[in-house]
């Protein structure tokens, strides 16, 4: 660029082109400083590395952008053909100096950057010290997370919402019981792909308590945007404690109610019914199946009549065998639960389905149970 | 010196033969001129298509909540058949119509090497368009363009197998139109023409061949495994039966990411022509261009996996990161070459040149968030989200639609011999620029924010940002019908001109506007170097085939004074 340089200005041309370096470096660190203001809250200790990572890329991309909008800008006004000016530009047609470090410097840049990122990657990913375990499970639309309780090696707090609390590491192991998603939390600067017939891990330490939005980022249908959970980090293990052993207590003790267990069993997310279904009183909004609230009323006054069936029976059938019972303008997308094979992707115990049933006929509008309990126990010990 | 004295080789009369009429543009045809301007006329149809849809995808994301579909498989359609014609049936074939219509013409061939097989290869394409869209009405596709099963095999309807059946035949139609470009480059150029003194835009059409050749197989390969998935009960895809679903992941993006290159290398040649044409300069540092494509095509096949860094074994994601990091210096020698070709020209802003000039500025950032994406652990957080789809609308749009753009008004004069409007052109470089910044430059933040994409449901802190990009995405519509409005206005009251209204060197332009059915009289001889602007050898080539092609008078009739004959400068 000397020669060329030297035509447009009387003074030394090492001058200028070491004033624009200049000039561009200051306005990549400028551009890098944007970042914060755009990503995320940084929630994480992986979150932190990673824009660090992200400044120095946008720093040099900056630089970069400004190299060649300036090029641009700086040609097209120096070297326009003034009107009427029919002749030709300058007969040059190459530079082997100026090629040879126009590919030498982005061949130097980008394997200076391989190696940061490899570096962030290896510390991101390592395995940490005491790391707890959190079994996730995506089911479409909706994410589930399942806790080991100490002391109790068949029970598990399932939960709907992601707790953990700041400074402990987390390792989630990850699977889909239908198609691909993909897990993101947008704070913490993590995401991992769930696939079908495989187990995939990702690893975090939270730093900052908060409550921050879990996403599903790999298309999985029709309700993949509303694929949504929550991340509540707790500022220290003890709050943290009272959430969890609270959760133990109710299934150390579960309720003697079926109505009240079954509330439980589907506001703790292990199943994936808010994916699909609107039910206002659990807070659920998904648009892709029926929507569940006054479902007691409708089953008693159009279902029962239509199919001869009792509340119970129909509530119990339509459950397990989904695609013989579809209401009118929806799929048939429901998985179907299976009753006896603990190792189903969908498995659904007979109790929980008896209870979640129970809990399924009180929705009417003056909150009375529709359904004959002692029917529904007896139904649903034959299934047995 | 030949070259001056004698630019149409030993005939100089030229043969009588009819001009194609309008019923010619719509039958069997082997001219690959008209074949061609099929191309051109048909993608620009499938363009219309696809861009209403995106305006029906930007109309549903106004808001965080379902209004315009009434579900979510319905929005999921619409991106799944916005991404899929705009690749399959608008960049891939418009580029391939650049391809027909020009190769043959740069060389100075009278047709390509196998012209039925090239009238094959474009009569495939409409059939395969409707079969895509018929499948609207069986249940259309909601699988995204990357139809990633087992979404795409269990749960999806029939359209599914319209749409892969669609894409079979836009693949053999690939490989077809493929072969044929390279055997017409290896076998049909000139006396004097090596391989060193081909136009950059045949260059790019024989690395994008090569690419279609080698990659292509592996797309049709992989659809006929999904064919057979969804209506034959095999499994190849499905893990219960021992499938496994990251086989179409791999095969899938060992196309589709080379077929990144098929769509923008064409627009890398386009552009070359266009800035030399243009700035009157020879093209700087013709062999790094050349070069840097075949580069782009061979490193492009060792690149595939970083579409899936969120679910490939980790062990893999770095030797992915280090070639897709490597793929970025080719094409930035590319950028700073013409950097260099512009540098000492002689500027004319026709719009051709706004439009290739416009693609230097937003290509640029397309370069620099397609680095940033090789990275892995910013990829981790960024994978998926808008920032993406800000990624390679910035690459595709602000690439390929951009140089398409350039092309036809860069060439438009050559196919019909009347001018594109350029005041009407620049005003649609002005709003294109303008809109298309900020439709897709804000996805960049939205994306970073964490918004993912292919969702119509979004959380409402995305909503500020979003509307932005819908009004600007609104404009950026509107900006289609000026030059659909340009094209039709021009081709029949366009200003008429000569053979060479650009004076390029190239020789397509050494033959009349449009040129005969067979081309050329004789056989054309090329100047000795198609970028040697600046040299008084260049400017009496040009004045000479301006003598041999006069351009039409443009004196009204009071003042008929005798033209004088354009004397050498």
């Amino acid at each position: 660029m000397d020669a060329e340089r030297s035509n447009t200005t009387n003074s030394s041309p090492v001058l200028w082109i070491i004033a624009a370096f200049a000039l561009l470096i200051l306005g990549g660190l400028l551009i890098a400083e944007t970042a914060p203001l755009i990503l995320p809250p940084e929630a994480s200790a992986e979150a932190q590395q990673v824009d660090n990572l992200f400044k120095i890329l946008l720093a040099i991309g900056g630089a970069i952008f400004l190299l060649v909008q300036g090029a641009l800008v700086f040609s097209v006004i120096r070297f326009r053909a003034r009107p009427g000016d029919k002749s030709d530009g300058v007969a040059l047609h190459g530079n082997a100096t100026l090629e040879f470090v126009w590919t030498a410097i982005p061949a130097v840049i980008v394997l200076i950057l391989s190696i940061i990122s490899f570096q962030v990657w290896v510390s991101t990913t390592s395995a940490k010290d005491n790391e707890m375990v959190v079994n996730v499970t995506g089911a479409r639309f909706t994410w589930s997370f399942s806790y080991a309780v100490p002391d109790h090696e068949n029970l598990k707090v399932n939960s709907s919402t992601l707790h953990t609390y700041v400074g402990q590491s987390l390792k989630m192991v990850m699977q889909s019981a239908d198609v691909n998603h993909a897990f993101y939390i947008p704070a913490m600067r993590i995401k991992q792909d769930l696939l079908v017939g495989r187990t995939t891990e990702i690893r975090f330490t939270p730093t900052l308590a908060g409550d921050y939005p879990v996403f599903c980022a790999e298309l999985c249908g029709s309700g993949h945007g509303s694929m949504r959970a929550r991340i509540v980090v707790h500022p220290d293990e003890a709050t943290y404690l009272s959430w969890f052993d609270d959760e133990v207590n109710v299934l150390l003790n579960p309720p003697a109610d079926p109505v009240v267990r079954g509330q439980q069993i589907l506001s703790s997310g292990q199943y994936p019914c808010a994916g699909c279904h609107t039910l206002t009183e659990l807070g659920w909004t998904g648009v892709t199946g029926p929507n569940q609230n006054g479902l007691a009323d409708r089953v008693v006054k159009t279902r029962v009549a239509a199919t001869g069936l009792t509340p119970e029976e129909y509530l119990l059938h339509s459950l397990y065998h989904p695609s013989e019972y579809l209401v009118p303008g929806f799929g048939n997308l429901m998985p179907q639960f299976q009753a006896n094979d603990p190792n189903a992707p969908s498995y659904m115990p007979v109790e929980d389905m008896e209870a979640i049933v129970a809990y399924l006929c009180t929705l009417e509008a003056s909150g009375e149970n529709v359904c004959n309990l002692d029917n529904l126990q007896s139904l649903a010990s034959q299934l047995k | 010196m030949a070259s001056i004295t004698a630019p149409m080789g030993g005939e100089t009369r030229s043969i009588p033969a009819p001009s194609p009429r309008i019923a010619d543009y719509l039958r069997w045809s082997i001219d690959h001129k008209i074949i061609g301007v099929q191309y051109i006329v048909t993608s620009l149809f499938f363009f219309v298509i696809g861009g209403a849809l995106a305006m029906l995808i930007r109309w549903e994301l106004l808001t965080p909540t379902l209004d315009l579909a009434t579900n979510g498989s319905q929005y999921n359609s619409l991106f799944t058949l916005h991404g899929t014609v705009m690749i399959f049936l608008w960049v891939i074939p418009m580029m391939a119509g650049f391809g027909n219509y020009l190769v043959p013409l740069m060389l100075g061939a009278k047709d390509m090497a196998f012209p039925w097989l090239n009238a094959f290869a474009f009569w495939l394409i409409p059939p395969a368009g409707i079969l895509l869209l018929l499948g609207w009405f069986i249940g259309p596709p909601e699988a995204g363009w990357t139809s990633y099963p087992p979404l795409s095999t269990l749960y999806s309807p029939d359209g599914q197998t319209l749409w892969a059946m669609a894409l079979h035949l836009l693949g053999i139609s690939s490989i077809l139109g493929a072969i044929n470009f390279i055997v017409t480059i290896r076998n049909m150029r000139p006396e004097g023409m090596g391989y060193w003194q081909m136009p950059l835009f045949v260059w790019a059409v024989l690395a994008t061949a090569i690419i279609q050749v080698l990659a292509t197989p592996f797309l049709t390969g992989a659809l006929t495994l999904l064919i057979l998935d969804r209506v034959a009960g095999t499994s190849f895809f499905d893990p219960s039966n021992g499938g496994d679903v990251l086989l179409w992941q791999n095969v899938f993006w060992f196309y589709s990411h080379p077929a990144v290159y098929i769509m923008i290398l064409p627009g890398f040649g386009m552009v070359s022509e266009v800035l030399a044409t243009h700035a009157r300069k020879p093209i700087f540092g013709y062999r790094a261009i050349a070069l840097s494509s075949m580069a782009i095509a061979l490193v492009g096949f060792t690149v595939w996996a970083h579409h899936m860094f969120t679910a490939l074994q980790p062990e893999l994601r770095i030797p992915f990161m280090i070639t897709s990091m490597i793929i970025a210096v080719p094409t930035g020698i590319k950028i700073f070459s013409w950097l260099g070709t512009l540098w000492g020209g002689k500027i004319h802003f026709t719009t051709a040149m706004l439009f290739a000039l416009g693609f230097l500025s937003m290509f640029v950032i397309g370069g620099i968030s397609g680095v940033m994406l090789a990275s892995v652990p910013v990829d981790i957080h960024v994978h998926d989200t808008y920032f993406v789809v800000s990624h390679f609308h910035f690459v595709l749009f602000g690439g390929s639609v951009f140089l398409i753009y350039s092309g036809l008004y860069h060439w438009f004069p050559k196919i019909t011999g009347r001018l594109l409007d350029e005041r009407l052109g620049k005003l649609h470089f002005v709003l294109t620029y303008v809109s298309f910044f900020f439709t897709f430059f804000p996805q960049h933040i939205a994306g970073l924010e964490g918004m993912p994409r292919r969702i119509a449901v979004y959380d409402p802190m995305y909503t500020n940002i979003n509307q932005l990009i819908s009004f600007s995405a609104f404009v950026l519509g509107i900006t289609t019908f000026i030059l659909l409005y340009n094209l039709v206005h021009s081709l029949v009251a366009g200003e008429r001109v000569g053979a060479n209204p650009w004076r390029s060197l190239t020789l397509e332009w050494a033959t009349t506007s449009p040129p005969p059915p067979y081309n050329f009289v004789g056989d054309p001889v090329p100047f000795e170097d198609p970028y040697g602007y600046g040299t008084e050898e260049a400017t009496a080539y040009l004045d000479a085939l301006d003598r041999r092609f006069p351009p039409p008078t443009k004196l009204p009739p009071t003042a008929a004074v005798p033209h004088p004959e354009p004397a050498g400068d």
